[in-house]
C-alpha cells in the first residue's frame, strides 16, 4: 500500500504500468519549481513540473521500461478553500500543472477526483493497482 | 438545533487555569512592544520548561555539536517560536491532546493545524499594509482553534450529517454548522476559554473573530485577518482538524489590510512548511 494523507490542495498522482505491474505515487504541493530550483533538486516531488519526471524516472528503474504513454494515472486533490475571488486557487493551478505535465506525456488521467472544499487522502494498493479515496465524515470510496 | 452553550460555558469554568509562567509567557508574547530577553526571564524560573527548551536545542534538528547548557544561549537559537510552541504545548497539552472526535479528526490535529497557522499567519504579517508584529500573530494563531477540543465532545456523531448539510449548500461552512447544532461555534467557544484564562488582548479578540474578521475591533483586524489567512493556509497544505478542513469561506475583504500576490502564497506556502518540519522534528527530539 502507499498512502498520502490529507491532500488539501496538493495533488496526488499515481501511475500504474499494466505491463510491468509497477505503481508509484506521487504527492504535489505546488505546480511550478521555477519559485524555487534549489528546492526542486532536494525534493522533486514537490512540485509538478519536477516531481512528475522524477516519479517516472524511479518507475523506469524498478522496470517500467518503454513508453510513459503505456501508463494509466489517476490523480487526486487540487481542492480550494470557499474563494469567491479565486485568489487562493493553488489547488487549481496544481491541478492543471499536473495535467499539463501528464499531457506532454501522452498520458490523459484515467480517473481523478479533484477539486472542492474537501481534503482527501489518498490509498493505492501496489498489487492490484485498486485506488481508494477517504476524507473525513464520509465514507471511502474508490477511483 | 437544541442550544449548549450554557453547558459548554460551565464544562469551560471547570478547566484548570494555566501554569504561572505560561500565563506570564503570553502576557508578554500578545504585546505589540515585548523583546526576547523578557521571556527569558520567565523561562529561566521555571525549571520543567528550561528543561525542555534545553532538550530542544540540543537534538538533532540544530545540530550543535557541543552540548548547550545556558537557558539565556538556548533561547537566543530557538528564538520566540519556538520557545511560545513549547510553553503551550506542555502548558495546554490536554487542549492540544483532544482527539477531536466530533470532527472525526485524530490526536495531534490541533497541535499540527495550530503550529502551521501560527507560521502562516507570522508570514502573512509581513505583508500587511500597516506594521503588524509577526510574533504576536505566532502566539494568536497557536490559540485559535482551541475551541476547537471544547466542542468536539458536544459535536460527536455529527460529522457526516455537516458535511451532507455542506454538500447540499444547506449551512454556509462549517462554524454555522457548529452554531446550528450547540448554539456556538468554536470561536465563540475559544473566546471563552480565553475568558476563564484572563488571556490578554488582542488573544481573545483574535479567537473569537478568527472566521469572520470583518466584525473584529479595527484595532485588531489586520492581526485577526493575518490569522485568518494562516488557518487557510494550513488547512490548503493539508493541516486540518478532520471533516472540517477546507470548509471554511475565505474573508476577502482581507486586501484591505494585507498585500499578497499569487506568487506570495506558493512561497509562504513552501516556507511554512519547512519551518512546521523543523519545529515538530526539535519538539519531538
Amino acid at each position: 500500500m502507499v498512502k498520502t494523507f490529507a491532500l488539501g490542495s496538493c495533488v496526488g498522482v499515481i501511475l500504474i504500468h499494466p505491463k510491468s505491474r509497477v505503481v508509484g505515487m506521487v504527492h504535489v504541493a505546488l505546480p511550478e519549481s521555477s519559485i524555487n530550483p534549489d528546492k526542486a533538486k532536494v525534493k522533486p516531488g514537490y512540485f509538478a513540473d519536477t516531481g512528475i519526471p522524477a516519479l517516472i524516472q524511479q518507475m523506469k528503474g524498478l522496470g517500467c521500461t518503454g513508453s510513459p504513454k503505456e501508463m494509466v494515472a489517476k490523480i487526486a486533490g487540487g481542492a480550494n478553500v470557499m474563494d469567491s475571488n479565486n485568489v487562493f486557487n493553488i489547488g487549481k493551478r496544481n491541478i492543471l500543472a499536473v495535467k499539463k505535465i501528464l499531457w506532454g506525456y501522452g498520458v490523459s488521467p484515467r480517473a481523478e477526483d479533484v477539486a472542492g472544499s474537501i481534503s482527501r487522502t489518498l490509498t493505492v494498493n501496489g498489487k492490484n493497482g485498486r485506488v481508494l479515496l477517504a476524507s473525513p465524515g464520509k465514507p471511502d470510496w474508490r477511483l | 438545533m437544541e442550544d449548549r452553550s450554557s453547558e459548554i460555558v460551565r464544562d469551560i469554568s471547570q478547566i484548570k487555569p494555566l501554569s504561572p509562567s505560561a500565563a506570564s509567557l503570553l502576557d508578554i508574547a500578545s504585546k505589540e512592544e515585548h523583546d526576547l530577553m523578557d521571556l527569558v526571564q520567565i523561562v529561566k524560573h521555571d525549571a520543567s520548561l528550561t528543561a525542555q527548551v534545553l532538550k530542544v536545542v540540543n537534538s538533532a534538528a540544530y545540530g550543535f555539536d557541543k552540548e548547550i547548557t545556558a537557558i539565556d544561549r538556548a533561547i537566543s537559537f530557538t528564538g520566540e517560536d519556538a520557545l511560545v510552541s513549547l510553553a503551550m504545548s506542555e502548558a495546554a497539552a490536554m487542549i492540544y491532546e483532544s482527539d477531536l472526535a466530533g470532527y472525526s479528526g485524530q490526536k495531534g490535529d490541533l497541535w499540527d493545524h495550530n503550529l502551521l497557522t501560527a507560521l502562516g499567519a507570522k508570514k502573512v504579517a509581513e505583508h500587511a499594509k500597516s506594521p503588524l508584529n509577526g510574533d504576536v500573530a505566532f502566539t494568536c494563531g497557536l490559540l485559535h482553534d482551541f475551541g476547537k477540543a471544547i466542542i468536539s465532545g458536544f459535536l460527536e456523531n455529527t460529522a457526516d450529517k455537516v458535511i451532507k448539510a455542506l454538500d447540499s449548500g444547506k449551512v454556509a461552512d462549517y462554524a454555522t454548522a457548529e452554531e446550528k447544532i450547540l448554539g456556538m461555534d468554536h470561536c465563540r467557544a475559544g473566546f471563552e476559554l480565553a475568558k476563564h484564562w484572563q488571556l490578554p488582548e488582542p488573544l481573545p479578540s483574535v479567537i473569537r473573530y478568527h472566521h469572520e474578521p470583518h466584525a473584529a475591533p479595527e484595532e485588531y483586524r489586520a492581526l485577526v485577518y493575518a490569522v485568518h489567512l494562516g488557518d487557510m493556509l494550513a488547512m490548503m497544505s493539508g493541516k486540518g482538524t478532520g471533516a472540517d478542513a477546507m470548509r471554511y469561506v475565505l474573508d476577502n475583504r482581507y486586501s484591505d489590510y494585507i498585500d499578497l500576490a499569487e506568487n506570495d502564497l506558493a512561497l509562504i506556502m513552501m516556507d511554512i512548511d519547512s519551518q512546521f518540519m523543523k519545529i515538530k522534528e526539535s519538539m519531538e527530539g
